[in-house]
């Protein structure tokens, strides 16, 4: 199979996301409480935790669909700049985070197609009209792409004529066209029927066997161990535990993470 | 600032406040059982009755109020039956002319809204009546209007207030409701700003007054959404 | 209908088919302008009413108050007084001496294009808040400007949800049109109200000008709802 084209080669090792004692709060509700991740290249992290733990919030704050309340964040080598406006902190500079947020792919729960354009003109707007590519080079890519994750034969279709997977399918040929150098999974399989939720997660294992660097909000924990490089617990807004799939799935390493899993790997 | 300009003004217009109510009201009324009786046929088995009302309705609906007014008060005095009829005395009058515009119109946004109502009735809540054996009018006084009511209320109040705007029509056929006296109190003393200010007040505060009524009464019905 | 009736409202050379004809192209012109106007003029009562801020936000809702809750006919005809004498007071102040009037047609289109911008503030804000959050998001993720994203991702999703009240309102804007007619402006009514004068036959000329104006209405409404056809495609199955 051919890969996902990509615009630079992977170079291992170097960090791209870095995040520093990151918090965020909702008016009294502390949901991140600081938390410290680095990302490199080539790395498939899978963020664990229960409902409420703030993974989700986490996620969202890495291309600032949230605002952290505090803290320091590092995309891409750039440190993203904030202002402070009546206690509360804002986006200092939009074409910086526009910037960064064209070359951090993301992936939504609820696939969040836009309803009025149809496939392929989902998966051809950011290129064009982010990007400005050449709208003839982006429909051959586009095409590639949608083909790669079996959708080539709905392009034509609009989303609400698609399943569940199909849609997330196109979400995620969306996001990759951009060629981005980070994808963002913001549990991607959870607004799924369950006979759906295979598909998806086979084009998730082909883009993690690329090389490609992948952080994934997930329930899916068979997937988390086996496609992942490194599993990030997260309980009521910390880090509680991180390391390899390997070593957590193991038991014995963190107690609070154990019975997480229990309830998961319960025979039924 | 002519304050007690305005406060004569205010005076005079106050005047025409009785006959746009009376107006508004009168058609509300009438137009309400013409537009319940619309809505019926609308829903009617036989094809005539349902093709009748949505003719009815298009031709309400799809030409201006001013036009409708001018065809009776100027147009149907050309019809010699009508003009022989017992109800000539009646629709030789402005004020008649008026009312049966009103209502005829309003009737027609009526009827679209009670055939709206009672389509919004959910079909599982006539079924779980039918299933304790109502049927007929029963079925319909206990389970579907009681519903309709309250999902209609709102169109029709909203119709009431453009009912009661629309009466302002009634002043180019020479009668002296608010707008009349406006107008003819502009063509005495040229201060056009003043008066059509303290006229539009005028109506805003009705229209105010109606809209607070349907909302108070649709609290009144809709316990589950009362604050 | 007689003969003579058919003549009377046909092209010959008695016939005041011609004139009504021109009459209804003034009605239809007068509607397109008003609605144009007004869809500018809800587009900024929407944002308006839409902005944090509060002061902007009061001022949406007084324009939506005002404009919804008088009768057309008094902002029309304090348009048509109102107006003029406004011109002719700047006028002097420019030093020119004698009265001044604004046509009737500019004074009526601006009349019922404030009404009915007052209605589509409304449309337009209320499809604004049935967009979806995510389809929003979606956009931002991919790093689309604040410009981008209303103009491929806002604009058209809040037009689709609006199309239908639209339509309603440019319906009530083509039946507006008719209220031209008292301040003078010779279109189809005017120009019924004049042949009818003429000839003696009121219920001939208004009911061939109700007839036209359902007809203008029906095919207009034939065309919205063909287009708003075609945008559904993408909603529902």
């Amino acid at each position: 199979m051919e890969p996902f084209p990509q615009e630079t080669a992977p170079l291992p090792g170097a960090t791209v996301i870095k995040a520093v004692g990151l918090t965020k709060r909702y008016g009294v509700l502390d949901v991140l409480q600081g938390i410290d991740l680095e990302a490199h290249e080539g790395e498939v992290i899978s963020i664990l935790g229960a409902s409420g733990s703030g993974k989700s919030t986490f996620l969202r704050c890495l291309n600032l669909l949230e605002v952290p309340s505090g803290g320091a964040l590092n995309i891409l080598g750039e440190d993203i700049r904030f202002r402070l406006k009546r206690g509360e902190q804002h986006i200092a500079d939009a074409r910086q985070v526009n910037r960064l947020r064209s070359q951090v792919g993301m992936v939504f729960q609820n696939f969040c197609l836009w309803s009025h354009r149809t496939v392929l003109q989902n998966v051809m707007e950011g290129p064009i009209h982010v990007q400005g590519r050449n709208r003839y080079e982006v429909r051959d890519e586009a095409e590639k792409t949608l083909a790669r994750v079996g959708m080539l034969n709905r392009a034509e279709y609009y989303p609400s004529q698609l399943s569940g997977g199909q849609q997330q399918r196109v979400a995620i040929a969306r996001a990759i066209v951009m060629r981005p150098r980070v994808l963002l999974f913001d549990e991607p399989t959870s607004a799924l029927d369950p006979e759906l939720v295979g598909e998806v997660l086979k084009v998730m294992r082909d883009l993690a066997s690329e090389g490609r660097t992948m952080l994934i909000v997930t329930h899916e924990m068979a997937f988390a161990r086996d496609v992942s490089s490194r599993i990030v617990f997260l309980e009521k807004g910390t880090v509680r535990a991180q390391g390899s799939p390997q070593d957590l799935f193991k038991g014995g390493m963190d107690e609070s993470f154990d019975r997480f899993i229990s309830h998961f790997s319960r025979p039924g | 600032m002519d304050w007690s300009f305005l406060f004569e003004t205010l005076k005079t217009l106050l005047a025409g406040v009785p006959l746009t109510l009376q107006l508004a009201t009168t058609a509300l009324c009438t137009g309400f059982v013409l537009a319940a009786c619309i809505a019926t046929l609308a829903e009617s088995a036989f094809a005539p009755a349902r093709w009748f009302s949505r003719l009815y309705v298009m031709l309400f609906q799809g030409t201006p109020l001013l036009v409708q007014i001018f065809v009776i008060y100027y147009g149907f005095g050309q019809i010699s039956f009508l003009r022989s009829s017992f109800a000539w005395p009646l629709l030789a009058q402005a004020y008649w002319c008026a009312i049966l515009a009103l209502s005829l119109n309003t009737s027609a946004y009526g009827a679209e809204i009670i055939r709206g109502a009672i389509a919004a009735v959910p079909e599982r809540e006539i079924e779980a009546g039918r299933a304790i054996g109502m049927a007929g009018l029963l079925l319909r006084r206990r389970v579907i209007w009681p519903q309709a009511l309250r999902y209609g209320l709102a169109n029709y109040g909203n119709e009431a207030i453009l009912l009661l705007k629309a009466t302002s029509l009634a002043s180019v056929i020479t009668l002296m409701d608010v707008t009349g006296l406006a107008y003819r109190l502009v063509s005495k003393t040229y201060r056009s700003e003043e008066i059509f200010t303290v006229a539009g007040l005028i109506y805003l505060a009705m229209t105010f007054v109606i809209a607070t009524c349907v909302h108070m009464l649709e609290g009144h019905l809709n316990p589950s959404r009362r604050v | 209908m007689n003969t003579q009736s058919l003549a009377l409202v046909g092209f010959g050379p008695d016939g005041w088919g011609k004139l009504l004809l021109l009459a209804a192209g003034l009605t239809l012109a007068a509607a397109v302008c008003s609605f144009a106007l007004g869809s500018l003029l809800g587009t900024v009562g929407a944002a308006l009413k839409l902005a944090p801020n509060h002061a902007l936000r009061w001022i949406g809702t007084f324009y939506t108050t005002l404009f919804r809750g008088i009768p057309e006919i008094l902002v029309v005809y304090l348009f048509y007084f109102g107006g003029s004498l406004a011109l002719t007071h700047l006028m002097h102040l420019a030093g020119f001496p004698g009265f001044f009037s604004l046509p009737s047609f500019v004074i009526g289109v601006v009349a019922i294009a404030l009404v009915s911008g007052a209605y589509q503030t409304e449309a337009f804000r209320s499809a604004y808040c049935r967009l979806e959050r995510g389809q929003i998001e979606a956009g931002k993720a991919c790093g689309m400007s604040s410009t981008v994203l209303l103009r491929r991702i806002i604009a058209p999703q809040t037009l689709r949800f609006a199309l239908p009240a639209l339509g309603n309102i440019w319906q009530s804007v083509l039946k507006e049109t008719a209220l031209l007619s008292i301040i003078g402006l010779v279109e189809l009514l005017r120009q019924s109200t004049i042949a009818s004068g003429a000839t003696r036959q009121p219920l001939l000329f208004y009911g061939v000008a109700a007839l036209v104006y359902l007809i203008m209405g029906q095919t207009t409404a034939l065309g919205i709802r063909a287009v708003e056809k075609r945008f559904s495609r993408c909603w529902g199955r």
